[in-house]
């Protein structure tokens, strides 16, 4: 660890007793062997339906075709939904925020959204210098999609932009750019 | 600091209006909404510290007022107000200490008031009306009384409801309907309080959007001893006197900020005996430990407690 103190730490999901309908949101395909004890409750679960490209619904389970598409349905039930709701979100750090900040925007607080991390260690990285986020990084250094800068992923996460900040590693002696190891598997 | 009693008038039978300048005329120091004052009455042989909510808009620095209601059978303070208090007269008072602001992240503000427990809210009234915020006001109160409330709710409409014998309030109802962008405040007597605070836990509200104050203040009950074992003394409390200021009679300086067992701030450790929980601060299991109390409102079941103060 680099010893950035910023770095969200996740506790294990446990369902909250005090709410009265819960929603469980994830970018995977299936939810980890023991991601959360749901006990007896009714849960509803969302999960990322791709690669079936198929949309499903049945029951409490929803399947949608990408995650984008889990997101502004989010958004729409948040706004409707009812005090009472706990939502709760499983997945890769970057999808976690993501949750967050539209659980935040639909008046959620403290104490109604819980996240943890779970799959792929994969980054956002957001590129400090032309503003673009890269998305699905595995590697130490990545070459920015838009402006072409080597960046260097920094443990430093922003929970605003629900991504790692990417910095030019080569911006004392241009060109100098060591090999990237793939540390975000 | 010393304010001058302005104006004093009757509202009702039993309500009071009360305006407080500067006693020597100079601004007073702002308010934030929800923000209360503490007086220091005088009484025979003690003074009463009570803490009573800004009722003036929270910008005014020309006056503050309050509304007292006289509480039958009154520890002092009330009465004072109400029977000896007089225009032109001279009070100390504490300045304004905020501990129910508005929440600021709040979309909608859902405020439900009871009797005397408007007051905070007539100081949010014209801050949320001027910053465009949403919000929806329910005052429930005696029939008797509703006119007096009535007149003080100027705009009464959709956003603000009287409830008294004729209309009264589901709470029930009306709590399960709010969406995930409001949060609730909650400021009357006690059976209110906490008639609205349980509704809302059990439709599942989060802590974080519940906001309550209670002024009901100490009710009194069986004398007791408190011995204060860094200091070395033991005060007796009386029966119509707290803790709190059972320790202040005995020259001591012990922390408080709202004497009314809502901000937490006169916690002292109990290191002997069982104190008697009133306050709306700590959890049930802090209540069940019995290994700190507040001061100002919880008393002791036990003969003796002992205090680490």
């Amino acid at each position: 660890m680099s010893g950035i103190k910023s770095r969200p730490l996740y506790a294990p999901l446990h369902l909250d007793p005090a709410g009265r309908t819960h929603l469980i949101v994830s970018d995977l395909q299936e939810l980890p062997e023991g991601a959360i004890e749901t006990g007896a409750a009714e849960v509803e679960l969302w999960l990322n339906g791709n690669p079936i490209a198929e949309a499903a619904a049945t029951g409490t389970l929803r399947k949608f075709r990408a995650t984008a598409d889990l997101k502004t349905n989010l958004s729409h039930r948040l706004q409707r939904a009812p005090v009472g709701l706990r939502l709760y979100a499983v997945g890769t750090e970057a999808f976690l925020w993501d949750i967050n900040n539209i659980a935040a925007a639909a008046g959620l607080g403290p104490g109604e959204i819980f996240l943890a991390q779970a799959g792929s260690l994969r980054r956002r990285v957001y590129c400090t210098h032309c503003k673009t986020m890269n998305e699905d990084v595995t590697t130490s250094i990545v070459t920015c999609s838009a402006c072409g800068a080597s960046l260097f992923v920094r443990d430093h996460f922003s929970r605003r932009l629900a991504a790692f900040m990417g910095v030019a590693v080569d911006a004392e002696v241009p060109g100098e750019v060591p090999t990237p190891e793939v540390l975000y598997p | 600091m010393r304010a001058r009693i302005a104006a004093i008038e009757a509202l009702s039978p039993a309500i009071k209006r009360i305006t407080l300048a500067a006693a020597d005329g100079t601004p007073l120091p702002t308010a934030s909404a929800g923000a209360h004052i503490m007086l220091a009455i005088p009484g025979p042989g003690r003074v009463w510290k009570n803490a009573y909510s800004l009722v003036s808009p929270p910008d005014a620095r020309d006056r503050y007022q309050i509304i007292v209601r006289r509480v039958e059978p009154s520890r002092g303070g009330s009465a004072w107000l109400h029977d000896h208090a007089a225009a032109g007269q001279e009070i100390e008072l504490a300045p304004p200490i905020n501990l129910f602001p508005i929440a600021r992240r709040a979309a909608k503000h859902l405020l439900l008031s009871a009797g005397i427990g408007l007051t905070p809210f007539l100081s949010y009234l014209p801050v949320l009306r001027g910053a465009g915020q949403k919000f929806e006001l329910h005052h429930c109160c005696r029939h008797a009384e509703a006119a007096a409330f009535t007149a003080l709710l100027p705009g009464t409409g959709e956003a603000i409801t009287l409830h008294s014998s004729r209309n009264t309030l589901d709470v029930l109802h009306l709590l399960a309907r709010q969406r995930l962008d409001t949060h609730l405040y909650v400021c009357g007597p006690d059976p209110f309080m906490v008639a609205v605070l349980g509704a809302a836990r059990d439709l599942g509200w989060p802590e974080a959007k519940l906001h309550f104050e209670s002024f009901g203040g100490a009710t009194g009950g069986a004398p007791f001893t408190a011995h204060l074992k860094r200091s070395g003394i033991t005060v007796a409390v009386a029966a119509d006197q707290s803790l709190l200021e059972a320790i202040e009679a005995a020259g001591l300086q012990p922390p408080c900020l709202c004497r009314g067992g809502a901000c937490g701030e006169c916690a002292l450790p109990v290191l002997g005996g069982v104190p008697e929980h009133r306050d709306h601060v700590l959890s049930p299991a802090e209540h069940a430990a019995g290994d700190i109390m507040m001061t100002c409102v919880s008393r002791a079941k036990t003969p003796e407690l002992v205090l680490d103060f």
